[in-house]
């Protein structure tokens, strides 16, 4: 009785499962690009590789797409492993930084492209075209050519072009790189809610920890070939798992500490109980520090530095030797600290800190 | 915002001073062309300029006269095979040069331009021995196979220059919407390739018709390209019928060079 509904929960997970990535490695030459990556991406999920250039993740989208072939491991859709499937037999549709839009097509010729090299029936073709063009709102633009379209318009004919094959995965790399900064925080959301309304499972790539906490379900740290955390936006945040991510993601301050008795005491007097051992490295978000009027305790400052980012106001505040970074929300009555005014800096909650073994 | 007189006196200067160098250079492109044109025309049995009077006479001459005719045919037919051979062997060397994922793309690339480094005279001079090394007699064949060597590489070069340009997600864009290599090359890779290989077209016919140095050696017996039949003629008579084989062929370059330009535009021919 257990057994069988086990095996029924195990199945359940598996058929909920699009992409498994599997202990993938690649190497150029003797220059291992991606080492040991795993990840598992559901149905319906958006997942984004982030890192820095040279970090893999172009390599392994590339590699899920069908244009690279890693040495070591398996990428399966749906329970197939797909390495030996050519490029053009594969169930992914790419969305290019450039876009790739074909110059010498019109808009309808774009997206019925895929669908003419697929065999597919002429009046079908007319029929699925008109709808991939009405998902992104581009009904009118047929006879357009690429070169007549706003970068934002031809993204979206990049869309529909694979959204009209209907793929298992849609792979986005870099895909706002082309377009201007005002335009790109909207086109993110309207690109998320375009994929979610189509119930699509997507991999992004980017190097843009902004656009990645926007996009996307669960993130993906990467690092020298290497998957430093797969988590949702909130926890990649709120609990890096490494050093890497957390210096990665956000503003952190790092604070050299010693483990005595399973804690860690903060330069404010504050206790953390950790498992870590030895010399350790704290990070405390610059969110979670506050500068109060000057006072008897142990954590004294001078700040060096202030600046107003709309709501929020941005301290650097040299104490001892080094400057901790501290961001406080922009209150009417509360008069905003001035450079050179001394203060003391208290932690907010203890708890929110994160404790990493000294690299 | 006002500019002192002396940087505006400066700038007029460089201005006129570029203009001037420009319409120089003009000047001297444009006017052997248009000393040969102007002479064609004249109603003197001899050649010299100014000319007197005008006439179409030496046009019908030219026509009249079966050994120029034939001569006229048998280039044309050089400078089609020429084309033809220079398509046939650049757009996949081009494709190999550039696409190509092994080594010795790049020496490939500069094996290619090395019989147009060579002077034409030894080239064919080269070919000439060569043939008659293996037995192979000067003819039509022969020398359009030598200037198609010589001119191949002004073919590979414009084709790789914009297959360089070419952004190569459009292939992989091809590849991922299904299509094999084969279906990418047809439906993406020749299309936008096309104004290349017209504006190479376009001096490889050019060439093939026009082209004495390797021609002289090559040619065949009986089968005077024009360029070599011309220089017998400036040889033997001093008639502006000369100027008027000569104003034949500048029509027909600047007709091939329109015709290509307004089909595929400027600056496809400067690819």
């Amino acid at each position: 009785m257990t057994l069988a509904r086990d095996l029924s929960l195990a199945s359940a997970a598996d058929a909920a499962q699009v992409l498994r990535i599997d202990k993938v490695s690649k190497r150029f030459g003797t220059f291992t690009v991606l080492d040991d990556c795993s990840i598992d991406v559901s149905e319906g999920e958006i997942v984004t590789l982030l890192g820095s250039s040279g970090c893999g993740k172009t390599t392994l989208l590339r590699c899920i797409a069908g244009f690279l072939t890693p040495e070591k491991g398996a990428i399966l859709i749906d329970g197939r492993n797909t390495i030996p499937v050519p490029v053009n037999r594969r169930p992914v549709g790419v969305v290019f930084q450039s876009y790739a839009l074909f110059p010498h097509l019109t808009v309808e010729g774009n997206v019925a492209y895929g669908l003419k090299m697929h065999g597919v029936p002429r009046r079908e073709i007319a029929r699925r075209v008109a709808d991939a063009l009405a998902s992104v709102s581009l009904r009118g633009f047929e006879t357009r050519y690429p070169s007549q379209l706003s970068g934002g318009q031809q993204q979206r004919v990049a869309i529909a072009r694979v959204l009209v094959l209907e793929p298992r995965v849609l792979l986005l790399d870099e895909p706002f790189n082309a377009l201007d900064a005002k335009l790109r925080g909207t086109m993110q959301v309207e690109l998320r809610e375009l994929i979610k309304r189509l119930g699509m499972t997507a991999i992004f790539v980017t190097h843009d920890q902004e656009e990645a906490l926007t996009l996307s379900d669960r993130i993906a740290v990467m690092r020298g070939g290497r998957i430093e955390q797969v988590a949702p936006p909130d926890e990649i945040f709120d609990r890096p798992a490494t050093a890497y991510v957390a210096d990665f993601i956000g503003l952190s301050n790092f604070i050299p500490a010693e483990v005595r008795d399973g804690k860690v005491t903060l330069p404010d007097g504050q206790t953390l109980a950790t498992e870590a051992q030895g010399p350790v490295r704290v990070m405390i978000r610059p969110h979670n520090l506050r500068a109060i009027p000057q006072g008897p305790g142990p954590w004294q400052g001078q700040v060096r530095f202030q600046r107003n980012v709309g709501p929020l106001i941005e301290y650097t505040i040299t104490a001892g030797q080094s400057d901790m970074h501290v961001v406080a929300l922009r209150r009417d009555r509360i008069r905003p600290w001035g450079e050179g005014d001394a203060v003391s800096l208290e932690v907010i909650d203890p708890e929110f800190c994160k404790v990493y073994p000294e690299a | 915002m006002r500019l002192p007189d002396r940087l505006a006196i400066g700038d007029l200067l460089g201005t006129a001073t570029i203009v001037a160098l420009g319409l120089f250079a003009l000047f001297l492109l444009v006017a052997p062309s248009v000393i040969v044109l102007i002479i064609s025309f004249d109603t003197r049995a001899f050649v010299s300029f100014p000319p007197q009077g005008f006439t179409f006479d030496w046009y019908l001459r030219v026509f009249e006269q079966r050994v120029l005719v034939e001569a006229m045919l048998n280039s044309l037919q050089v400078g089609i095979t020429v084309t033809l051979l220079c398509i046939i062997l650049g757009v996949p060397t081009a494709l190999v040069c550039v696409r190509g994922q092994f080594r010795g793309t790049t020496a490939l690339s500069i094996f290619v331009l090395i019989p147009h480094m060579v002077p034409g005279i030894v080239l064919g001079v080269a070919v000439l021995f060569a043939a008659a090394a293996i037995g192979v007699s000067p003819s039509i064949g022969l020398q359009s196979i030598s200037i198609t060597v010589f001119v191949l590489a002004v073919m590979v070069r414009t084709l790789m220059s914009r297959l360089q340009r070419m952004d190569p997600a459009l292939e992989e864009a091809a590849a991922n919407l299904g299509a094999s290599p084969f279906q990418t090359l047809r439906t993406v890779t020749f299309p936008l390739l096309m104004p290349a290989i017209l504006a190479g077209a376009v001096f490889t016919f050019i060439e093939g018709f026009d082209n004495i140095s390797v021609a002289i050696f090559t040619h065949g017996f009986r089968d005077r390209p024009l360029p070599v039949e011309l220089l017998a003629l400036v040889q033997t008579t001093n008639t502006p019928l000369v100027a008027a084989v000569s104003g034949v062929q500048i029509v027909l370059a600047i007709v091939a060079l329109i015709l290509v330009a307004s089909s595929i535009g400027l600056d496809g021919v400067n690819d």
